[in-house]
C-alpha cells in the first residue's frame, strides 16, 4: 500500500478518526482511549495498529502503558485538501503514464517490424 | 491555516506531459476500459459503474481500496470539447451516485470543478488541470472544524483543539 492509500484507509474509519481527535488532547494509554467506545481492548489495539502503520500515531516504549501520541505531519497533509488532491492526481497520472506507455508499445509491437527502437518493452499486462 | 490563505489556497493546478498523441490521451479519459486502468491512486481497483462523457453526463465509479473498503465517486461533466477540453465536477458519492462528503475527511470540499486542457505538443500531450471547490462557504475552506465529521459521537468540540495542535506543528 502506498502512503496515500494507507492514509486514506486509516482515516476512512470513524473510530480511528475519533481516536485521533482524542490524541490531539495529549498522549494517553490504550485503556483510556478505549473508554468512550463500546469496544474491547484488542479491537482498539487493532485500530491503533492501522494508525501506527499509516504513520498517524506513535507508541511509547514505556512497557507499562505505551502511551499513544498523535503524529501531526501526515495528518496535516490530509487536512489540506489541495495537497491531498494533488497526490491523488499525481498517483493517477503515474498510472495514466504507465498505461499510455503500454498502449504505445502494444500498438508498435505486433506487425510493424520497423518499430524496433530499442524500447521494445514486452509488457504482458493488460 | 490562516484565512488569508484562502484565496490562493483555493485553487489546485497540476500539469503533466504524456508521451502519447492527444487523440490517445483523450481516449484514455473518455473510455471505460482506460479509466479503469488509471483513475485512482496506486493499489486501488477502479470499476466504472456508469460512463457518459457528454455535457450533463456522468462518470460514476467505485474504488476498491487495498484494505478492502470501497469508495464511490462521481464526475458530472459540464463541457466536452473533443479533443481539447473537459470540464467536470468531481465528488465522492454513494453507490447510487448521490454526492457525499469525503469518507476520510470532512475538510475535503464536496464538489470540485475541474478544467482539463489537452495541449498537443509534437506528438506528446501536455495536460493542464485546474480544480476549484464550488458551493463552499469561506469558513468551510479554512476551518478544520469538520475535518473529523463523524466525531460528534463522543468527542464533540475537539476539532478546535486538533486545529490548534496542528497549528503548533508548523
Amino acid at each position: 500500500m502506498d502512503r496515500l492509500s494507507s492514509t486514506f484507509s486509516a482515516l476512512a474509519d470513524p473510530t480511528r478518526r475519533a481516536i485521533l481527535a482524542r490524541l490531539a488532547l495529549g498522549e494517553t494509554s490504550v485503556n483510556e482511549l478505549a473508554e468512550p467506545f463500546d469496544m474491547s481492548l484488542p479491537a482498539v489495539s487493532k485500530h491503533l495498529k492501522v494508525l501506527e502503520g499509516a504513520g498517524l500515531i506513535t507508541r511509547g516504549r514505556n512497557a507499562q502503558w505505551r502511551p499513544c501520541k498523535l503524529e501531526a505531519a501526515p495528518l496535516k497533509e490530509a487536512a489540506g485538501w489541495i495537497d491531498f488532491y494533488r497526490k491523488f492526481w499525481e498517483a493517477s497520472f503515474d498510472r495514466l503514464d504507465a498505461y499510455l506507455e503500454r498502449l504505445q508499445s502494444a500498438a508498435a509491437a505486433p506487425d510493424k517490424p520497423k518499430s524496433v527502437k530499442g524500447k521494445g518493452r514486452q509488457n504482458g499486462r493488460k | 491555516m490562516a484565512a488569508s490563505d484562502s484565496a490562493t489556497a483555493n485553487t489546485f493546478t497540476i500539469t503533466r506531459t504524456f508521451n502519447a498523441p492527444r487523440g490517445v490521451v483523450w481516449k484514455a479519459w473518455t473510455e471505460r476500459e482506460a479509466l479503469e486502468e488509471w483513475w485512482g491512486p496506486k493499489g486501488c481497483a477502479t470499476e466504472v459503474e456508469e460512463l457518459d462523457v457528454s455535457a450533463g453526463g456522468i462518470f460514476h465509479y467505485s474504488m476498491g481500496m487495498p484494505d478492502g473498503s470501497k469508495w464511490w465517486g462521481i464526475f458530472h461533466y459540464e463541457e466536452i470539447v473533443k479533443p481539447v477540453r473537459i470540464v467536470f465536477i468531481n465528488s465522492f458519492s454513494n453507490e447510487s451516485g448521490d454526492i457525499i462528503r469525503a469518507p476520510f475527511s470532512g475538510n475535503w470540499p464536496k464538489e470540485i470543478r475541474n478544467v482539463v486542457i489537452f495541449h498537443e505538443e509534437s506528438g506528446k500531450t501536455r495536460l493542464e488541470l485546474r480544480g476549484q471547490p464550488i458551493n463552499v462557504s469561506a469558513e468551510e475552506q479554512v476551518m478544520f472544524e469538520s475535518m473529523f465529521g463523524s466525531m460528534s459521537q463522543g468527542f464533540g468540540g475537539t476539532f478546535d483543539q486538533l486545529d490548534s495542535y496542528l497549528a503548533t506543528q508548523k
